[in-house]
């Protein structure tokens, strides 16, 4: 699905290139729960940017669902973007002005989806992760759990295949931390490809695949040792 | 997607309750007054535009050498006529009217009118509609008179006047009744009905009434008839320009035809551009300083929604993340700002009909009401807000879409700090403009006082006039001298003059005098002002030499004139003393000797050079139009009053409509005037749009900047040394924009003041005034709402981040 060859991020600091990401040599097949760690700076959120399409390396190819993603158009990258990945914040990122519901049907409208539609959508994904009772409530009413839990909706909207988490659970306490990542488990289940960055050793051991990073370079590249 | 924005933009508008406030309020201001300033122009670009064949109507105006010697405005009487009957292939209508006041009573009614005795041509050449009365008949009959509904409502009060009676005075005191037989619908302001602002002539005699009022415009020495000609179709001006130099030639004397030079001026150009284009000039200024608010007040929405900005990043971070194209981004940051204009334009739409009276009387013309607009017009506040939204969201729309989103998300500000520069930029020109038309203002209202000064050469004060009833005859004046006699021992008033002229610059004509002794090639060519030897002592103007007549009356001074000094400099005596028994005379007139010589006063505006002006005796011109009263200081209403009875048993049937000389002298002034008005208009609302602009940008700065309040005061600062921190942000740019308005205004002002010979030195206390008065107020608001910022308990603000 994903295949990064020979990604490179750089600041010029002083004259002397700083890599931030340096030759990046990653594949990930559909269907897997990848868990992406390594110490502050190390490149982790960066690697997760860049796959989403939010930041551009400097140097290297990037291939997504078999296409160049650096060869297209805006536009083409775009709707790429747009209909197959969802991203998921550490800290939620849901829009203050809007209601839950809102919130949820945002990527919707941005896809220009019928309204008839989006409601059928929205309605069910508010049952799903039940929260239908909150629906009317701004983010500012609920708890960091319930936040998140509108923030993965929000992100599951569109039907991604791949989801990317950057730190969900970092903002919230183990127990609500441990019911994102069931959470997680069973979309993985479910077919959708998720790659999260985590500080968590033990959240980190939900995927079926842990890179590690450090100073920007893969470290390790491996299967849980369970 | 559509309704998504609105209630976002809307959500947003509530949450930001008090900077959409200060948007909204310096927007809808800074719209109202464009939309008051626009409707003002476009009523005045109406003038004469609605005339019958407006494109071939023409005035003809005179161009003469000296031009003391005849009217701009008017031209030789025949002329006109004779162009359209010598040459009807080019010419395919002619008009012309000789404008005079008299009373016009109705029953107890009396009023002085003016009235404009006209060829018969006037109803069909341009169109004018008739409510009652048919245009081909109006003028048959003598003694008919056309009105207009103004004054049928005036008169009658109602409209349905037509073969009603009106009585009219000639100027030989004679009365006559008129029977109305047409009754004018009102029309939009031209230049037929009203030449200018003094020749408001609402009532429409035929010429063939000439006689009765002792008048006659079928003469060629007669210069003082308004003319306009209508050309054959595709007939252009100059082919006239010939044909009228063959009939002066023909018909006129070497001193007019030498010195005269008739030229045609479309009528639909002629408004705007009589007197040196001062319509026009009016209209330029006050479009400009329109523009120059409104591009203030979209400077400050520019300027909150940037600073303003930072609060929204995270949501365009978002939003970019979820998959909206900065297009779309946008999109939704302009229906925020056309939301906020929208709201902008319905209080300014409210503010326009508020401000109307006002803004009408600052500039001396009625502005369109909303509703009487053409309806297509609706569509205008559409277009503006659709202008004004594009204007002022454009800007931050690009901005803040521009940010990346990995960037947003993290709330870096990169991209939103470069632009402090700009924005200083932007707050700088509010300033420089505020200051320049702060210190125009200043300037303004300081010439115009000079108008109004002791520099005037007389004394104005306690001074009314009223206009007399005429009688223009020896036996005439004799009874005006009576008269006046008798107002003068009233208790009440020091002294009352009979004359032609009281000083607002309109005399009888020039009179080209030469010295006894030497030759016509001498002339002088000066201003006649007719009145009696009471003149100097009620207007109290100094005398140089001589004496002013004599008093107590002597019968025998009317072949005796009294010049001033500029005249006698003029006449080329080398002092005032010598000119004392000299003798001058015009070309075949009696000679009259010089017994006295003033002071030189302001007769006219000063914006003219002092003309040189010889007082000719009433006795000898026998022509007269005001009694003008110097009133005893006291209570002033309790002595009109006494004059007021006095004059209705002195001369029972004539209007007592007084005049004081400030009032005179206001409508000499006028545009100096209004100019003035809307210059201090100007700067109030620039002063108000750039205080608002302050505040918001202020309370911005403090809501960024609430953290580093709480951390510095709990790091042991004073509240004075916060303000002083915010100060530094705004007092730099006010000081540069401040030396930058300087050399700007005094450009523009020497400009304005060098139209006027006589004018005030420009000093340093004008731009002084204004930038300190501009910075001390922006300072006390900065450091009143610092203040209170950082009066508030520091840990409470650093929670809150």
């Amino acid at each position: 699905m994903i295949e990064l060859k020979h990604i490179s991020k750089w600041i010029n600091q002083g004259g002397k290139p700083n890599f931030i990401l340096k030759d990046i040599n990653l594949k990930i097949a559909e269907g897997e729960f990848i868990s992406i760690m390594g110490p502050s700076g190390s490149g982790k959120s960066t690697l997760l940017n860049v796959i989403g399409m939010l930041d551009n390396p400097n140097e290297g190819e990037y291939i997504f669902l078999d296409q160049d993603v650096y060869k297209m158009k805006e536009k083409h990258r775009s709707q790429l973007y747009k209909t197959h990945i969802g991203f998921v914040f550490q800290a939620y990122h849901l829009i203050d002005e809007l209601t839950v519901y809102e919130n949820i049907e945002t990527p919707l409208l941005y896809q220009d989806v019928k309204s008839s539609e989006r409601k059928a959508m929205v309605a069910d994904m508010l049952d799903r992760f039940q929260i239908v009772g909150k629906k009317d409530l701004f983010p500012s009413q609920l708890s960091g759990g319930q936040q998140q839990l509108v923030g993965i909706a929000r992100a599951l909207i569109a039907k991604p295949r791949l989801l990317l988490a950057d730190e969900p659970t970092g903002n919230l306490n183990s127990k609500q931390g441990e019911e994102i990542m069931e959470l997680f488990t069973q979309l993985n289940k479910e077919g959708v490809t998720i790659i999260q960055v985590t500080h968590s050793e033990k959240n980190s051991e939900y995927g079926s695949r842990i890179v590690h990073l450090l100073d920007g370079r893969i470290e390790r590249n491996a299967v849980p040792n369970i | 997607m559509l309704k998504n924005y609105f209630k976002i933009a809307w959500r947003n508008i509530l949450k930001n309750r008090f900077h959409a406030v200060i948007n909204v309020s310096g927007l809808s201001i800074g719209i109202a007054f464009s939309l008051l300033i626009g409707a003002y122009v476009w009523g005045e670009l109406q003038v004469n535009k609605h005339l019958k064949n407006a494109d071939n109507q023409y005035i003809i105006q005179s161009k003469w050498k000296d031009p003391n010697m005849g009217y701009e405005m008017a031209t030789l009487g025949p002329l006109a006529k004779e162009l359209k009957e010598q040459y009807p292939a080019l010419v395919a209508n002619y008009y012309r009217f000789d404008g005079i006041t008299s009373s016009v009573s109705k029953g107890d009614k009396h009023f002085r009118e003016s009235l404009q005795i006209c060829d018969t041509t006037m109803l069909n050449m341009y169109g004018f509609p008739l409510l009652y009365g048919d245009p081909k008949t109006a003028f048959k009959e003598p003694f008919s008179i056309v009105i207009t509904e103004e004054k049928a409502n005036k008169f009658f009060g109602k409209t349905s006047v037509a073969g009603q009676t009106l009585t009219i005075e000639s100027f030989s005191g004679t009365k006559h009744d008129f029977m109305i037989t047409g009754v004018l619908k009102n029309v939009t302001e031209n230049s037929v009905q009203r030449v200018n602002s003094d020749n408001n002539n609402q009532f429409y005699i035929p010429e063939s009434c000439l006689k009765f009022f002792g008048r006659d415009i079928n003469q060629w020495r007669n210069l003082y008839v308004a003319s306009y000609i209508e050309l054959q179709k595709g007939v252009s001006p100059e082919a006239l320009k010939k044909p009228i130099e063959q009939l002066i030639k023909a018909n006129t004397p070497a001193d007019i035809s030498n010195n005269l030079q008739p030229y045609l001026v479309p009528l639909k150009e002629y408004y705007l551009n009589a007197n040196n284009g001062l319509v026009k000039k009016m209209l330029y200024t006050v479009s400009l300083i329109a523009c120059f608010i409104l591009l203030m007040a979209i400077i400050n929405f520019v300027n909150i929604s940037i600073s303003k900005s930072s609060s929204r990043i995270k949501e365009i971070g978002v939003r970019k993340v979820l998959g909206g194209m900065r297009k779309q981004l946008m999109t939704q940051f302009l229906i925020e700002t056309i939301i906020l204009v929208c709201i902008a334009t319905f209080f300014a739409l409210i503010i326009y009909s508020l401000a109307n009276p006002f803004i009408s009387d600052v500039l001396g013309k009625q502005i369109p009401k909303l509703l009487s607009f053409p309806l297509s017009f609706a569509l205008l506040p559409a277009a503006l807000i659709l202008f004004i939204g594009l204007l002022a969201g454009i800007y931050p729309a690009l901005v803040l879409s521009a940010l990346k989103a990995s960037d947003s998300l993290k709330g870096k500000l990169v991209s939103i700090k470069e632009n402090i520069l700009l924005r200083k930029s932007l707050v700088g020109f509010q300033f420089f403009t505020a200051t320049i038309v702060f210190i125009g203002a200043i300037i303004v209202s300081k010439q115009v006082s000079l108008f109004f000064s002791k520099d005037l050469g007389y004394d104005k004060e306690f001074i009314v006039s009223a206009q007399l009833p005429r009688d223009w005859s020896a036996q005439g004046v004799q009874r005006m001298r009576t008269i006046r006699n008798e107002f003068a021992s009233m208790s009440q008033i020091s002294n009352v003059s009979l004359s032609y002229e009281v000083p607002n610059g309109a005399n009888s004509g020039s009179i080209p005098f030469y010295v006894e002794g030497t030759d016509t090639t001498h002339t002088v060519a000066t201003q006649s002002l007719t009145t009696d030897e009471q003149y100097a002592e009620t207007y109290k103007i100094p005398l140089k030499a001589g004496s002013f007549f004599s008093s107590p009356y002597n019968a025998n001074d009317s072949l005796k004139t009294v010049i001033n000094e500029t005249a006698a400099k003029a006449f080329g005596f080398s002092d005032a003393n010598e000119a004392i028994g000299k003798k001058i005379l015009a070309q075949g007139g009696q000679p009259i000797t010089i017994c006295g010589v003033t002071k030189d006063f302001h007769f006219g505006s000063m914006q003219q050079q002092i003309q040189p002006i010889a007082f000719i005796n009433v006795d000898l011109g026998k022509i007269y139009r005001f009694l003008s009263f110097k009133l005893k200081p006291g209570n002033i209403s309790a002595t009109i009053e006494a004059l007021q009875n006095k004059w209705s048993a002195l001369l029972s049937g004539a209007p007592f409509e007084y005049t004081f000389m400030d009032d005179t002298l206001k409508k000499l002034y006028q545009s100096e005037i209004q100019l003035k008005k809307a210059a201090q208009a100007a700067t109030a609302i620039a002063m108000i749009i750039v205080i608002l602009g302050v505040v918001g940008l202020t309370s911005v700065s403090v809501q960024k900047r609430t953290k580093e309040i709480g951390i510095r005061k709990v790091l042991g600062a004073a509240s004075f040394n916060i303000i002083s921190l915010f100060l530094k942000e705004f007092v730099p740019v006010i000081l540069i924009a401040g030396v930058i308005s300087v050399p700007v205004a005094y450009y523009i002002m020497q400009g304005w003041l060098n139209d006027y010979t006589y004018r005030i030195p420009i000093t340093a206390l004008p731009f002084m005034i204004s930038i300190i008065i501009l910075g001390a107020i922006t300072i006390l608001l900065i450091s009143f709402q610092i203040a209170k910022a950082s009066a508030e308990n520091p840990v409470k603000n650093l929670r809150t981040e």
